[in-house]
């Protein structure tokens, strides 16, 4: 994937352009609000990563600029505290996802992978698929194996969420965000209690796992290896 | 002037003077109205005095002039015309002429009362009588009455009473006219205070130019909150600098504790030595914001993001959120949440302190541990309550649990920051209720009381004034400091896409 970085701090933005290209990304850096704007407007990347707060031009209305230039790929803005206000003006402004900073590389590079197959999702989704695990968006019911799993909404809305970013890793950060819609780190292990949950819905036949947990990190949901 | 300012009025410190006052200049009208009654009195028994000397002077004139008979005739006139009494007698004592009532006055001057009716009841006169040997051997007796006087002093005191009455009223009068004039300069300082206390930093006593004690107090007071204020501004400005400060440095570090471990692969203990330091390092990061956090809650500067809130939902979304942690843990969850009761607050702020309430009673609680959670509607408010049957806090630690980084030492070993609760103190007060920590015997009850009846209070004029101070003292935009809620556009519920 092109990626752009627009980022003023240099050693945040080497240090993010290098695990973007070692990670086999194209990533371009811009270090200033104009430079990343223009470079923007060429229309060539299909990520731009903006920081909020940029010298010359701030990082919200760099992106106001791009929409309105008709540049419809996904923008994830970093912004510097979690401020609530600051993340709703970043998505209202055009931004489809938001980073507090300091990050960690691994949580970046799993939004950007989730955010990068976004234009695709155009086409309308009603049945999710996963190995034998099948999902169906309009009667909300959810099979395994032909087997009717009875979830509870806010298991089902977590497998979905799992499901819609199957084979990509998804953050603990991620899921609070998406599925509860917490903000916050609620310090109690409630998504790693969730999914264990789900597992021990999804399996109760033994059957393989297909939820797996990256260490550290978070989870993924692909078919058995 | 209401009627219930009236006693407030009476009793401040500027009434109490104009009453003292009010006596004091009684009294000296009281000694001078004495003092000039005195000396009236004198000057009138002066006049009746001289009037009846010159009376006989002119009688024993025309005695010596015209002789006997022309005198009686005189004083026969005299008696019919004039006010005063007269009495003529010849030698043996006989009246010859003149109508005075009294019969044998003895020579000189004499006073003498007597009954103007023959019963004796009623009022009585009292003749100023000077009565003389004349040159012929008769005796003349010149009298005035003293009820001209006595008239004169009664209407005199009848109007120094009403006089007095009439200075007294004034006075009172005027002295709650001062009063009230002081009161509402007292107010303004009083109205300026409060709202100092309720967070708008920025206010200031009015002065009116007149360079009085009040002005002059107003302008002290007003030094002292300016001085204040910077002192307070000063810290904000300080500790989120520190904050940021070391945010930016602390996130490279993880950052590059990141980047080593990718490459320490392979090397497991360096790994988990590794691991371990970006833990520490998160954790270290994250106090630092619930400490930034916390401070920008107590700071007020988010109330203008605050909508109608339906608890009942946020907290039965917590409870759901954290049933299958508790379960995990060996503890039971039991709701009962009343539906639909709203108030009006911040949803993001209010969820993450009833989840730190969650949080705080799964963690401090020993296994097997029923937590309770209610949600009801109490008169004018709605209280949330989280109620664990754990080991609860002394009492005398009760109210020291909702500080920053206040723990119990049988805690120490549990995970956390510590600020747990104190965020959800700063939450309360920006939300204007009432949060109280109590004994659920056995354990721990908090109760959350919002009241629905009273909005909190924050002036969004006040907030303006503030961050255009903090414009002008910062420099803008500044990553650290809050931007001014009223620059940022309403909050609308918007749904990440899944």
């Amino acid at each position: 994937m092109r990626v752009l970085f627009i980022e003023d701090d240099l050693e945040t933005a080497n240090y993010v352009v290098d695990g973007l290209r070692r990670s086999g990304h194209v990533a371009d850096h811009a270090a200033d609000g104009q430079d990343g704007l223009l470079r923007g407007l060429s229309g060539c990347y299909e990520i731009i990563i903006v920081d909020r707060m940029l010298p010359t031009l701030d990082g919200l209305r760099i992106v106001k600029t791009l929409r309105s230039a008709g540049v419809d790929a996904p923008v994830l803005f970093l912004t510097a505290l979690a401020e609530i206000d600051d993340r709703v003006e970043g998505l209202e402004g055009g931004g489809d996802d938001y980073l507090t900073k300091p990050f960690a590389f691994s949580e970046l590079m799993a939004r950007i992978s989730v955010l990068g197959r976004r234009p695709r999702m155009t086409t309308v989704e009603t049945i999710l698929r996963v190995a034998d695990l099948e999902m169906d968006l309009i009667a909300r019911r959810v099979r395994r194996g032909g087997a009717i799993i009875n979830l509870q909404p806010r298991e089902f809305q977590l497998l979905e969420y799992l499901m819609r970013n199957a084979g990509r890793v998804v953050t603990r950060t991620m899921l609070l965000e998406k599925v509860w819609e917490f903000h916050f780190d609620p310090k109690t292990k409630i998504v790693e209690s969730q999914i264990s949950r789900l597992r021990a819905k999804l399996a109760k036949d033994s059957q393989p796992e297909l939820i797996h947990t990256v260490r550290g990190f978070g989870y993924v949901i692909k078919p058995p290896s | 002037m209401s009627l219930s300012r009236l006693p407030r009025l009476v009793r401040t410190a500027s009434f109490g003077l104009a009453v003292l006052y009010a006596a004091v200049l009684a009294v000296s009208v009281i000694i001078i109205g004495a003092i000039v009654y005195w000396a009236l009195e004198i000057s009138l028994e002066r006049q009746t005095t001289e009037r009846i000397d010159a009376d006989i002077g002119l009688l024993k004139e025309e005695l010596r002039a015209e002789g006997d008979s022309e005198l009686i005739e005189e004083v026969q006139r005299r008696s019919d015309v004039l006010g005063l009494e007269y009495l003529l007698l010849d030698a043996k004592g006989t009246r010859i002429a003149g109508t005075m009532p009294v019969l044998s006055p003895a020579l000189g001057w004499s006073t003498v009362e007597l009954s103007t009716n023959r019963s004796g009841a009623g009022s009585s006169r009292t003749l100023h009588i000077h009565s003389v040997e004349l040159d012929n051997g008769m005796r003349l007796s010149v009298a005035d009455d003293y009820g001209s006087i006595e008239d004169m002093r009664r209407a005199w005191i009848e109007a120094a009473g009403w006089c007095l009455i009439a200075f007294l009223l004034l006075s009172v009068a005027g002295g709650l006219l001062l009063s009230r004039r002081f009161l509402r300069r007292v107010d303004t300082i009083r109205i300026t205070a409060e709202s100092i206390i309720r967070g708008d930093l920025e206010s200031r006593i009015p002065l009116h130019g007149t360079n009085d004690n009040f002005d002059r107090l107003s302008l002290t007071l007003n030094q002292m909150l300016d001085r204040i204020q910077a002192l307070m501004e000063g810290l904000r400005y300080m500790s989120n600098h520190i904050a940021h400060a070391l945010r930016t440095p602390l996130g490279r570090l993880q950052q590059k504790l990141e980047a080593a471990r990718k490459t320490a692969l392979g090397n497991p203990s360096y790994e988990t030595a590794l691991e371990n330091m970006q833990q520490e390092m998160e954790g270290i990061l994250s106090t630092f914001s619930a400490l930034l956090r916390i401070s920008k809650i107590e700071a007020g500067a988010r109330q203008s993001g605050f909508s109608e809130v339906d608890l009942s939902a946020l907290l039965t979304t917590v409870c759901d959120a954290y049933s299958a942690a508790a379960e995990e843990r060996g503890k039971v969850i039991g709701a009962d949440i009343a539906p639909s009761l709203w108030t009006l607050g911040d949803k993001e702020l209010l969820t993450e302190a009833m989840a730190n309430l969650f949080d705080n009673a799964i963690k401090h609680t020993p296994a097997g541990a029923h937590i309770s959670v209610s949600l009801y509607r109490d008169r004018s408010s709605i209280v949330a309550s989280i109620a664990d049957d754990g080991l609860g806090v002394p009492p005398e630690t009760r109210d020291l649990i909702f500080e920053r980084f206040y723990r119990l030492d049988r805690s120490a070993n549990t995970e956390g920051t510590g600020l747990g609760l104190a965020f959800v103190a700063a939450v309360a007060g920006l939300h204007g209720s009432e949060l109280s920590a109590s004994d659920n015997s056995p354990g721990l009850r908090i109760e959350l009381r919002f009241d629905v009846a009273k909005p909190p209070n924050m002036l969004p004029t006040a907030l303006l004034r503030a961050y255009k101070a903090d414009r002008v003292r910062y420099g803008h935009p500044s990553p650290h400091l809050e931007k001014h809620p009223s620059q940022r556009p309403q909050r609308k519920p918007v749904r990440l896409p899944i």
